[in-house]
């Protein structure tokens, strides 16, 4: 997306005509801008916009014509698809990975926070957490989805249906970035 | 699971028909189709009207609107354990394993649960008496509200051994039993097969129960296998089963409504 405006803005001051083929590889990342936009016809990129715009309908109704089953990327319909574009997958192993939970569930100084998956995470409040009460948003270092071992002698594993995660912060927006991650 | 397979619920229609129509004693009876005509002609018309129209369609009361394949994707239902906890007789419920999680094909799950669905709404249908079972404390609460808010009966605590088979001796004779057993765990808290899944084979009941990928799903007569270990997803299914059961008993009663007033004069619906 990032990529996209930036491409948008210096066609804009530019105001010439953007290569064909840079301008297809960008559209193709967006989703739902096509065909909605009303603004006048003033030549240079809302030409090129129409031309892409064309040329990917038609791209689109012959891929259909040929059997694909998505009319437009926002709406999937089999669960295939909604599984290969849900965040989880599009995440990859959940290890390091930083994510936004939600607490649902204090008791003293255990947080419970929900971040998506199929199990919450329990991180205990940092010192300077007065203010993590339940309904706020933090961000948390996921180590694991479920916290699972095969014992010996088992014959299945023991889960403890939990996630594991790192408690990072409170989610404060720009201000996050700046500071360093306390752990 | 020859019940099962008789897939518009007729069998155990047949059987919830006699428990209710008339026969407060307790256990299930066995009869043959012959022995369920009543007497009296006039009001068994109408009645054999109300209760066989629903039978005429494959989903009278519509379950199949209740819900979509994003509903139950959004509800985080796909969602398995990890792969060591997966028992084998769940394997043909799953899409695949994903970096070890194992991920519950969402397509059957709409079948499954359309069919749960619709036998649940039929039993409510006719009057049977619906049990909610489930042994996680996380949820017990949950369940036991959806039960009261849906008319029906929830047992969310310990299950004392002989609470289905030794029943006129524990409860007094002449114990009424539940028509339809709702597991929304089928797992008790040691992650064994909860007890209330062989009871109810053992005493003909059908069970509807939500099977996660760490359980067995043998007994159960209809399975839905889903994620039965976060709040979304619970939340889902008893609001499924409370508005399938509340659609089912206001159908009943239109339906008694409607031929109550017109049971002399024409067919209508």
């Amino acid at each position: 997306m990032a990529a996209l405006w930036k491409v948008v803005s210096s066609v804009r001051t530019c105001g010439v005509r953007l290569p064909a083929d840079r301008f297809s590889r960008i559209s193709s990342s967006f989703s739902s801008d096509s065909g909605s936009d009303q603004r006048p016809r003033t030549g240079g990129f809302a030409a090129a916009f129409d031309q892409q715009s064309e040329l990917r309908r038609r791209r689109e109704s012959e891929s259909s014509v040929a059997g694909g089953s998505v009319s437009s990327p926002g709406q999937d319909h089999s669960f295939a698809s909604l599984l290969r574009r849900s965040p989880l997958i599009q995440m990859g192993p959940a290890k390091d990975r930083v994510v936004i939970g939600r607490i649902f569930h204090v008791v003293q100084d255990d947080l419970y926070v929900d971040f998506g998956g199929k199990f919450h995470c329990v991180c205990r409040r940092p010192a300077d957490g007065e203010k993590l009460q339940r309904g706020s948003r933090v961000r948390l270092r996921l180590q694991d989805l479920e916290l699972t071992a095969r014992f010996l002698g088992a014959n299945t594993d023991t889960t403890l249906l939990e996630a594991q995660a790192v408690l990072l912060g409170p989610l404060e927006g720009r201000d996050a970035r700046e500071n360093q991650n306390q752990d | 699971m020859a019940a099962r397979a008789l897939t518009k619920g007729l069998w155990g229609l047949r059987h919830s028909r006699l428990v209710t129509v008339g026969h407060p004693c307790g256990g299930h009876q066995y009869a043959t189709a012959a022995s369920i005509r009543s007497p009296q002609l006039q009001i068994d018309d109408a009645t054999e009207k109300v209760i066989n129209q629903p039978l005429e369609k494959p989903d009278f009361f519509r379950v199949s609107e209740l819900f979509s394949v994003k509903d139950l994707f959004d509800a985080r239902v796909h969602l398995g354990h990890k792969k060591g906890c997966r028992h084998r007789l769940m394997e043909p419920y799953l899409y695949g394993c994903r970096l070890d999680q194992d991920i519950i094909d969402l397509d059957q799950t709409v079948e499954h649960l359309q069919q749960a669905l619709n036998f649940t709404a039929h039993v409510a249908y006719r009057g049977g008496v619906i049990l909610f079972v489930s042994r996680q404390r996380q949820f017990g609460h949950l369940v036991e509200s959806t039960a009261k808010n849906c008319g029906e009966y929830a047992h969310t605590r310990y299950w004392q051994g002989g609470l289905l088979t030794n029943a006129p001796i524990q409860y007094g004779p002449g114990v009424r039993l539940p028509d339809l057993i709702i597991f929304l765990s089928t797992l008790n808290n040691v992650f064994q097969p909860h007890v209330g899944i062989r009871d109810a084979a053992k005493m003909n009941i059908p069970t509807v129960g939500v099977v996660d990928s760490n359980c067995n799903p043998s007994l159960v007569t209809y399975p839905v296998p889903g994620n039965d270990d976060t709040p979304v997803a619970m939340e889902m299914y008893c609001r499924l089963f409370k508005m399938t059961i509340n659609r089912a008993k206001d159908k009943r009663r239109q339906m008694e409504l409607l031929h109550g007033l017109l049971a002399p004069s024409t067919p209508s619906s």
